[in-house]
């Protein structure tokens, strides 16, 4: 089958650019000679991707150029290069006001695994050698993951741990002592003995979080802290926004909080950006040591995710320095559209990227609606 | 002579006022046609056809009584005013009338023109003003996006009466069946144009989905006539100026539905198509209309029912009735007829709304 070779050798070399970038050797070869070549494939196999490039005025098959599929599209149908039929994992998004949410079907997670672990080495394994004790604030994902968060947080528990949290039992990466945040709240005790068994054992403690359960984390703190109990070497991963979900608090609020809570300095707590739509993330570099180096709010991307911000209106390249919304070129996505474009405003800050903020949609003013929060069910199969 | 009469013969002054105004050779109304179209941003075509077919001029005595019976009486009205429908002033004030001899209205900030024109026209009926002072016992008519209203309704006193307007739109629902004949289908996209281009579609009376009941062939071949229709009329009403959010989000529906489903130029704006089922998204104004096929109405209503102002139904007495069971407080009349409510009362009849779907915490 075509598809499936074509899509193969695609992925394989995705892989080779991140296993080359991770080992700090030569890339095999450009971004944009791979972009090039996922934008065929699409072209080929994705005939809505295929459609909006040949509606685009500006149609051209160079990465910086192609048209980015909005991210509303994929409320309203299923869009992959592959038939369901091969789906191995379905990540869906966050709903919307409607509950409506998105999907991001993959054949395949290698690639996925890959360049999430090549990023994560770097932003938060990389300034200390040896094992971590990792574990996150957030529901154990289960044998068939929905959430896109959840599968990369166990990679990281799986590459960067990869053994009992205490005793002599095996390794089990849906373990519930290492999945610390449900429904029923922050599991505190369970944090605080993950802590206690980094510490015993002199390694880092890796604490893997959202925005929304870090909250948590400090109402269940109520004040107090795991000083105690946290390793001098503990990095809090901090990821997403608060979504109208719990109070409000400023993110570099929360961001001093949370490294009060653990008792180290503000620099171990990183940000970290992703979206189900993207197979890449960014990260902030801040971590001491760490072999990731930016200001606090700049996110750096890997080299297989280009970050471009556009004019709302044009889509074209802002001014250096100025604001536009994000439009994302993710070579990890073979299978899915290449080129996204979000709403999030963003910057180019040296290396990175700074999150300004997220973009309004159409005015609800008098009697109008916006597509986001009038979105509903999404479709059936559509390709 | 009764209040009722009394609140009759006021609202009967106020029509006049909206008669001279919509009258071409009234010195007035030819003063207010460039007043309009720079207040509004619609073409002076799209103003003449507001003034011609939305402005309720002649309303009959039965529903003058209907309207004059909508409200309860109160010692002051107040009316705050939204920017999307110049003519909506009209009825509103009406309502004012109706319910209280002091009749304060606050107009839209962006689109004053009307309320201006209304208080020329009859002079002393109602005052202008600038700020909210509402009493307790006064009522307050208030319009605008949900927003807006609860901005209001959060500084008034207590013991004054709220009567809120939010967001809304129009919904066609269509029964299609197969091989209806195209001059039919032509037809039925020609009323749904009609009911599209007033206000160029900001309106709360305004369709901006047509949900068919039918298959994929007729969802496709009515998709096609109403983009036909539309890009006819855009030759006999051009669109208006659109405001640039607007326009960003016109642009990426479009982009996004081109990846999902498929897309038709018409005229100015676009129709969506969504033949498969399944899909229901409402898209920005702007003359942008969303045609899906749906095969279970009631679910589809159901999740729109509490934006719904008025459905334009084509179909069995069974279709209508389903939606008179899922949505009792939107009217319900044929396409081609969704901006021409009778002069009865507010045109919104939504008295309850559900509260917005709880956000559920997923970062991705």
């Amino acid at each position: 089958m075509d598809l499936l070779r074509e899509s193969d050798a695609l992925h394989a070399r995705v892989q080779a650019l991140a296993r080359a970038w991770d080992r700090r050797i030569a890339a095999p070869e450009s971004f944009d000679a791979i972009a090039t070549d996922i934008v065929r494939h699409q072209m080929r196999y994705i005939p809505g991707v295929r459609r909006l490039i040949e509606a685009s005025a500006r149609a051209s098959l160079a990465p910086d150029m192609i048209p980015a599929v909005p991210v509303d599209a994929f409320r309203l149908a299923r869009i992959a290069a592959h038939p369901p039929e091969l789906d191995v994992v379905r990540f869906r998004t966050s709903g919307t006001t409607s509950g409506a949410p998105g999907v991001h079907a993959m054949r395949t997670t290698e690639t996925y695994r890959a360049l999430c672990l090549a990023m994560g080495r770097r932003a938060l394994f990389s300034a200390w050698d040896g094992p971590a004790v990792v574990v996150a604030l957030a529901p154990a994902p289960g044998a068939t993951p929905t959430s896109s968060l959840g599968f990369m947080m166990a990679a990281f528990m799986d590459e960067f741990d990869g053994r009992a949290l205490g005793g002599e039992g095996v390794f089990d990466v849906n373990a519930p002592e290492r999945w610390l945040f449900g429904d029923d709240g922050v599991h505190l005790a369970g944090l605080r003995r993950a802590a206690r068994i980094a510490s015993e054992r002199n390694e880092p403690f890796v604490v893997l979080a959202t925005g929304f359960a870090l909250v948590a984390l400090l109402d269940a703190l109520d004040g107090a802290t795991l000083g105690e109990e946290a390793p001098t070497r503990t990095v809090v991963m901090s990821t997403g926004g608060l979504k109208g979900r719990t109070r409000t608090i400023e993110p570099s609020e929360l961001t001093r909080a949370t490294a009060r809570a653990f008792g180290v300095p503000e620099a171990h707590v990183v940000g970290e950006y992703g979206m189900t739509e993207l197979a890449s993330q960014l990260y902030e570099g801040t971590l001491p040591g760490g072999a990731l180096r930016s200001a606090r709010n700049v996110y750096v991307a890997p080299p297989w995710l280009e970050v471009t911000p556009v004019d709302p209106a044009t889509l074209a390249p802002v001014a250096l320095g100025d604001v536009g919304i994000a439009r994302f070129v993710d070579l990890g996505n073979v299978d899915f559209p290449l080129a996204i474009l979000t709403e999030d405003l963003v910057r180019r800050r040296g290396d990175g990227i700074e999150l300004v903020g997220r973009r309004q949609g159409a005015p609800l003013r008098g009697c109008s609606l916006a597509i986001e929060e009038m979105a509903l069910s999404p479709g059936p199969v559509a390709s | 002579m009764t209040e009722r009469s009394r609140a009759k013969e006021r609202v009967r002054a106020l029509v006049r006022a909206a008669r001279r105004i919509a009258d071409p050779n009234d010195e007035l109304g030819r003063e207010a046609r460039p007043l309009l179209v720079a207040s509004t941003g619609l073409s002076p075509e799209g103003v003449e056809l507001a003034l011609a077919e939305c402005l309720e001029t002649h309303p009959s005595e039965d529903d003058l009584e209907r309207l004059a019976s909508s409200v309860t009486p109160a010692s002051r009205a107040h009316v705050v005013l939204s920017a999307s429908v110049f003519v909506a002033a009209h009825r509103a004030i009406a309502l004012g009338l109706a319910s209280s001899v002091s009749v304060f209205v606050k107009p839209s900030r962006r689109d004053p023109a009307m309320s201006h024109l209304l208080a020329r026209a009859a002079p002393g009926l109602f005052r202008i003003v600038d700020q909210l002072d509402a009493s307790p016992s006064d009522v307050v008519f208030a319009y605008g996006s949900d927003e807006a209203l609860g901005a209001v309704r959060s500084a008034l006193p207590d013991g004054v009466r709220f009567e809120p307007h939010g967001t809304g739109m129009g919904i066609c629902v269509l029964e299609l069946p197969p091989d209806v004949p195209g001059a039919e289908l032509d037809r039925l996209a020609r009323a749904v144009t009609s009911d599209v281009v007033p206000f160029d579609q900001f309106g709360c009376l305004s369709p901006r989905a047509v949900l068919v009941v039918g298959s994929e062939v007729e969802t496709e071949r009515f998709a096609t006539s109403l983009a036909a229709a539309l890009a006819e009329a855009e030759l006999r009403v051009p669109r208006g100026r659109i405001p640039e959010d607007v326009g960003v989000a016109a642009a990426r529906y479009r982009d996004a539905m081109t990846v999902a489903a498929s897309v038709l130029p018409a005229g100015a704006g676009c129709v969506g198509v969504a033949r498969d089922g399944g899909i229901a998204v409402i898209p920005p104004p702007g003359r942008n209309i969303h045609v899906a096929r749906v095969v279970d109405v009631g679910r589809t209503v159901e999740m729109l029912r509490r934006w719904v102002t008025v459905f334009g139904v084509a179909g069995s007495a069974a279709l209508s009735g389903q939606l008179a069971e899922l949505a009792p407080e939107a009217r319900r009349v044929r396409p081609g007829f969704m901006q021409r409510p009778a002069f009865d009362g507010p045109v919104d009849r939504r008295h309850k709304r559900q509260a917005p779907g709880e956000l559920r915490h997923q970062p991705y």
